[in-house]
């Protein structure tokens, strides 16, 4: 007899708003169904009316944990749009706060994962080494998260030698503690159990539904954009791509632990070896005409962003493609024939950043329950139409 | 004045004040413990080292707003928390710590108290299935479900552990049992086996980590609480304290010997036995992760219950030898 | 298959101090150049309005209160200041008149206590005596 039963929008599993139906029948759970759209905020929108400066502060808080993801990927392709250079010890920089938001993600996932699988001491030791790449972060940027690094054209902070020398010292007593988890999370009986097994996602699987990130890493999919297509300093700098063979939720645990072992070579390599020189080139107020795609490896995975200009101060359009997105398919898939005592381990091993997510909008007819896709166009025909009756100017009111 | 007597019995010491007390004061100790395993802080601020802070939580509840579901069995839904703290009540009662000279027994020391204690101690998990059923609400309902399966898993071994004691003691009262290890001390070892295997399946009738399961937050949302809010959720609240104190007053006395020494030096040992089993039992629960309901079932049947049967024969051997 | 791998670390840590901090009893230390709150210098600012112009969360608002004295007006509404330092950054003099202090404990009841203004007679820009500046590298390189 098969029940359908809703996880989310409001459950204590998730940390955003989402809808999963589940189909269930006893324990196990036949069919899934993903609804988005709680923590749409109009982001593409409304980049369209801030100028490039201005858009950096914008895509930061596209989300908290890899917020430094979004800025550098829209940074990158900005500096491409503009055809800038920026100065090597600038993009090494900026490239050191990606490693440490890449530590810094990772920990907290560590942590999310042993609180949804019940492992709460696992938890709270996690987060307390966290707070070590957290005041590196508060250091070096200003703040513990939107580090607010990135400049058109570089980076606005530049490092001292006492700073780097923190770094150092703290990347040594991270990889340790690093370790130490490896040790737990591989030998306690009851959390291996919990993870060996779950959420099964084998590599043809993970390929077909265009899996990223960590997720398709632990299928044994070789797929890491550092090393598919380069970015800036990531030729230069030697790591390893960390994958499992396991296809479970152990796997993705397993290579992500590994991706902070290499984080840290990285993180180490780029402090030893800073170069000297500027850390930004001047970038001008308005861009020619031209369109840029640039790729960016979140902690998550793949982040797309596609940026248009028009010749004026702000972009004809931004679109956003984060990660999470890309492995909804892959989740649904994972759901199908899992308990539903794994459906928070399941869903929190892809590392869901849902607010990243919710660029894609469903309509569903309130009556008939029926869904419709509307093309983009469409809906930028309406919205045209409407401003033009409505009469507004240029920047909204502000009501208060 | 007999009248007057038994009034207080039944509500101030040993009754329902001093277990509210004690009860909360267990909690704080455990929440204090726990924290303090993970490397922070626990309740610090409500009365001096936040010995007030479980209090506090319970007067909070007590004034919070009372929702009953509609679909729900109002009668049933609005009377399983005051059965549950009486069931617990009536099982302290039965404690030896106030029965301290076996010339006077009082009232509520008999021969086949250790298994009134027991039953007891079974029928909160029938409330909790209740609670559960009668919520009509869905979670509820798998976290009730839940309660029933783990029960199939780890009330055997508990039974054998816990009756292993009173086998090598020949008596089936729990002052006669105390006061059997009282005089032969040594006797405590042969049932060390006995006393891991209970202290697990304490773990898991009290349903803390590893087998929280029936109430797992991360999963079914508040599992057979889901629903409970206010003076009904306090209720509930304060009998897991109650039931917690009261099971570790029952493995003090069959395994650790009991009371002994009078009317305040037993009082003083039966607060140390039972708050040392309470920090084990906390180290358990910092200890491991949560465990899926079908694993409870197989780990006990595949560990514990050999264990227990293992101990009971042990048991029956060294009487043997003894006579 | 190994039990209470866990053991040793938590009864370790029994005894030691907790990694948790009596807040708000107890208050950490920001570090140097931690991004707070903005604040004006009315002395150095010759309202160009660049921090206007840039800020993203159009927090910044400055208004000519007399045109023939240059008195101008500027309010910072720190209810809407997302903390990012671009004002600091885009102000053109030196020293800056824009700058961060290290405030963040900002909470209040009402979102109109939280904006500060200033009424200020712009600053003539000192002719500066002509520094070398060093050659930056060129772009490409």
């Amino acid at each position: 007899m098969k029940f359908e039963i809703p996880i989310g929008p409001q459950h204590p599993a998730l940390k955003e708003p989402i809808s999963l139906r589940m189909t269930v029948e006893g324990e196990v759970i036949r069919d899934a169904d993903i609804r988005l759209g709680y923590n749409h905020r109009g982001l593409e929108k409304l980049a369209e009316e801030k100028t490039w400066i201005q858009n950096i502060y914008l895509t930061e808080r596209i989300c908290g944990i890899c917020s430094h993801s979004h800025t550098s990927c829209y940074v990158q392709g900005v500096e491409k749009l503009m055809e800038l250079a920026p100065p090597r010890r600038g993009l090494y920089i900026r490239y050191l706060i990606s490693e440490l938001e890449r530590v810094h993600s990772h920990l907290l996932w560590l942590g999310v994962a042993g609180h949804e699988a019940g492992f709460d001491s696992f938890f709270m030791y996690t987060w307390r080494d966290r707070e070590v790449v957290m005041d590196l972060l508060e250091m070096i940027s200003g703040n513990r998260v939107h580090y607010a690094m990135n400049a058109i054209g570089g980076v606005r902070r530049d490092l001292d030698d006492a700073q780097r020398q923190k770094i150092l010292d703290g990347v040594a007593v991270l990889r340790k503690r690093t370790e130490y988890y490896f040790h737990i999370g591989a030998n306690e009986p009851s959390f291996v159990g919990r993870l060996a097994g779950v959420g099964r996602l084998t590599k043809e699987r993970a390929v077909a539904l265009c899996a990223v990130g960590p997720t398709a890493r632990a299928s044994g999919v070789a797929r890491d954009v550092r090393k598919d297509d380069p970015y800036a300093v990531y030729d230069e700098i030697d790591f390893e791509l960390c994958t499992a063979d396991t296809c479970d939720v152990l796997g993705r645990t397993v290579v992500r632990i590994k991706e902070l072992m290499e984080s840290y070579k990285i993180i180490e390599f780029i402090v030893r070896n800073l170069p000297a020189g500027e850390i930004a080139v001047r970038a001008p107020r308005k861009a020619k005409p031209n369109e840029a795609v640039s790729r960016y490896e979140a902690p998550r995975g793949e982040n797309i962003h596609y940026i248009k200009s028009n010749g004026s101060d702000k972009p004809e359009r931004l679109k956003v493609r984060a990660p999470t997105l890309a492995n909804y398919p892959a989740t649904v898939e994972m759901l199908r024939n899992g308990f539903i005592a794994d459906i928070p381990l399941i869903f929190a091993a892809i590392d869901p950043c849902i607010c990243c997510a919710e660029r894609s909008v469903e309509l569903i007819d309130a009556r008939s329950g029926e869904e419709r896709t509307v093309r983009m166009s469409d809906l930028r025909r309406l919205a045209a139409a409407r401003r033009r009756a409505s009469g507004l100017k240029g920047k909204a009111e502000w009501p208060f | 004045m007999a009248v007057l007597r038994t009034f207080l019995y039944l509500l101030v010491y040993p009754g329902l004040l001093f277990l509210f007390v004690y009860g909360t004061f267990c909690e704080w100790f455990d929440r204090k413990i726990y924290a303090r395993l993970q490397n922070r802080m626990g309740p610090t601020h409500t009365g001096r080292f936040g010995l007030l802070q479980p209090v506090a939580d319970f007067f909070k509840l007590l004034a919070k707003e009372d929702i009953v579901p509609e679909r729900a069995d109002k009668t049933l839904f609005s009377l399983l928390p005051v059965f549950g703290i009486a069931i617990v009540g009536a099982a302290g009662l039965l404690l030896p710590v106030w029965n301290f000279d076996l010339a006077v027994p009082g009232p509520t020391s008999f021969p086949g108290d250790i298994i009134v204690l027991l039953y007891l101690l079974s029928l909160p998990t029938l409330v909790f299935f209740l609670a559960g059923w009668a919520s009509t609400n869905f979670f509820s309902i798998i976290g009730g479900t839940r309660v029933l399966t783990m029960l199939f898993g780890y009330e055997v071994p508990l039974f054998l552990a816990v009756l292993s004691p009173a086998v090598l003691a020949g008596s089936w009262r729990l002052a006669e049992i105390a006061a059997f290890y009282q005089a032969r001390p040594l006797l405590v070892l042969p049932n060390l086996v006995g006393f891991v295997v209970a202290l697990i399946a304490v773990q898991a009738k009290l349903e803390r980590t590893p087998f929280d399961i029936p109430h797992a937050e991360t999963e079914i949302v508040g599992g057979t609480f889901t629903e409970y809010s206010g003076k009904k959720l306090a209720l509930f609240r304060l009998m897991i304290d109650i039931e917690m104190v009261v099971s570790a007053g029952l493995l003090a006395t069959v395994f650790l010997g009991g009371f002994p020494g009078g009317a305040l030096l037993g009082f003083a040992s039966f607060v140390v036995k039972t708050l040392f089993i309470i920090f084990l039992l906390s180290l358990i629960r910092a200890m491991t992760s949560r465990i899926r309901v079908d694993q409870v079932v197989l780990f006990a049947w595949k560990y514990l219950a050999p264990l227990a049967v293992a101990q009971l024969l042990a048991v029956i051997l060294i009487k043997g030898l003894r006579s | 298959m190994k039990v209470a791998v866990f053991m040793p670390e938590l009864l370790r840590h029994l005894f030691r101090k907790p990694a948790t901090v009596d807040y708000p009893f107890r208050k950490l230390e920001v570090p140097k150049d931690f991004r707070g709150t903005p604040y004006l210098r009315p002395e150095l600012c010759i309202a160009c309005r660049a921090c206007e112009r840039d800020c993203p969360a159009e927090a910044i608002e400055i208004t000519t209160v007399d045109e023939a004295e240059k008195r101008f007006r500027m309010v910072i509404h720190n209810d809407r200041c997302v903390h990012c330092a671009q004002c600091v950054e885009s102000c053109p003099t030196t020293p800056k008149a824009m700058q961060m202090d290290a405030l963040f404990e900002l909470a209040d009841y009402d979102r109109h206590n939280l904006k500060k203004d200033w009424v200020f007679i712009r600053a003539v820009i000192k002719p500066k005596a002509a520094e070398p500046k060093p050659v930056p590298p060129q772009a490409g390189s």
